[in-house]
């Protein structure tokens, strides 16, 4: 710090000092009667600024709010339709949201009756090998061309590998749609953020 | 001065004015006039364009409730409009509104000694106010009347924090050196 701490006294004296700056000012208070000087003179300003009243007298409140009252414009109504465009807001990914959910549950719905079907459990036990169940596209190949040579075992081993396929592809699509409803959500939120983030009001000279 | 309103009931006004409801609002007003009419006089120092400064500024306020976030402080942001009305109304009015003989010195005769050597101070105090450039004066009215910190008064400016601190070291120098027999 310089021989005196005159650069940093107003920001001290309004509390915007912290950490090392405001012990290094505190300490050369400490030792420098100037600077100490200062700092009153400072706080001395303040108190006559903010205690002096202003030499003027002004309408007084009760006709002031009155005559504002009257020349309020009509904002409330102006804030309905904004109102309902803010649920719109929110009604739309919830909309989304609900629709993926009830189309998730008719397709896992539809493949629980469809395996119980397969397994017999809906007593159509035949469909198992009979085109019944889903089949994935290498086990149809193999299956048409290399079928008549399988043994019983390796049938059922292949059937059991298709079921594995057909399950994980499943899988692999369901994640795609989540992953892409999450992602549309996310851009719904940001957009949502960009529009309603409150901004502050600019003074500018 | 009225009673400062509980946070409570003075968000609850707050909410019922979004709605619409002018006499919620008019209670607000009631609360704040007299500290807005006051900043925007330290600003220009005329009662008249205070007054109708203030007015634009409850005006905007009452215009853009929405963008005020609740659990910030509502008379700063209520300072910051009237300060930005105040600055606004000095440039139409070209910076002219500095004629130093209205600030009033009124009714000399008949108070007693104190009220009259109070009202001299005052009128002391505002001249010298006066005689800040606009940006030095807005810096200082933010800071000693508003109390907003110099984060705020940058954002609110939009100036940097240095500039708040040249500007603010600036005001007082000068206030300092005019105010020095009422130091």
């Amino acid at each position: 710090m310089t021989e005196h701490a005159s650069e940093w006294l107003n920001a001290y004296l309004d509390g915007e000092l912290g950490g090392l700056r405001q012990r290094q000012v505190e300490q050369h208070l400490e030792r420098c009667a100037a600077c100490r000087a200062e700092l009153e003179a400072l706080r001395g300003l303040s108190a006559l600024l903010r205690e002096t009243p202003p030499a003027a007298e002004f309408t007084p409140t009760g006709r002031f709010v009155t005559n504002l009252m009257l020349s309020l414009p009509r904002h409330p109504d102006a804030s309905q339709p904004r109102k309902a465009a803010s649920l719109g807001w929110w009604l739309a990914p919830a909309g989304l949201l609900g629709a993926w959910f009830f189309l998730r549950t008719v397709l896992t719905l539809t493949g629980v009756f469809t395996a119980a079907d397969a397994t017999g459990l809906l007593k159509q036990a035949n469909a198992w090998f009979t085109g019944g169940q889903p089949q994935a596209a290498w086990f149809v190949a193999i299956t048409s061309l290399f079928g008549s040579q399988m043994s019983a075992a390796q049938q059922s081993t292949l059937s059991l590998f298709n079921q594995v396929s057909v399950f994980g592809g499943d899988l692999f699509s369901g994640f795609l749609w989540q992953a892409a409803i999450v992602l549309l959500y996310w851009v719904w939120l940001a957009a949502w953020w960009f529009r309603h983030a409150p901004r502050p009001m600019k003074i500018i000279f | 001065m009225l009673a400062t309103l509980p946070e409570e009931i003075e968000a609850n006004l707050i909410e019922m004015s979004r709605q619409g409801d002018r006499s919620a609002f008019g209670q607000l007003v009631s609360q704040y006039q007299r500290g807005v009419v006051n900043v925007v006089y330290r600003m220009c120092s005329d009662v008249t364009l205070a007054e109708d400064a203030a007015q634009e500024a409850f005006l905007r306020a009452w215009m853009h409730l929405d963008s005020f976030r609740p659990g910030t402080s509502l008379r700063n942001w209520l300072y910051r409009i009237a300060v930005n009305a105040a600055l606004d109304h000095l440039r139409r009015e070209r910076e002219t509104p500095a004629d130093l003989e209205t600030v009033r010195v009124a009714d000399q005769a008949n108070g007693p000694e104190a009220e009259l050597l109070q009202r001299e101070r005052s009128a002391r105090v505002q001249r010298a106010i006066l005689s800040l450039s606009a940006p030095n004066r807005a810096v200082l009215v933010l800071r000693e009347y508003c109390q907003l910190s110099y984060q705020e008064i940058a954002a609110s400016l939009d100036i940097p924090i240095g500039t708040v601190m040249s500007r603010l070291n600036y005001a007082r120098k000068c206030l300092r050196t005019l105010l020095e027999n009422d130091l």
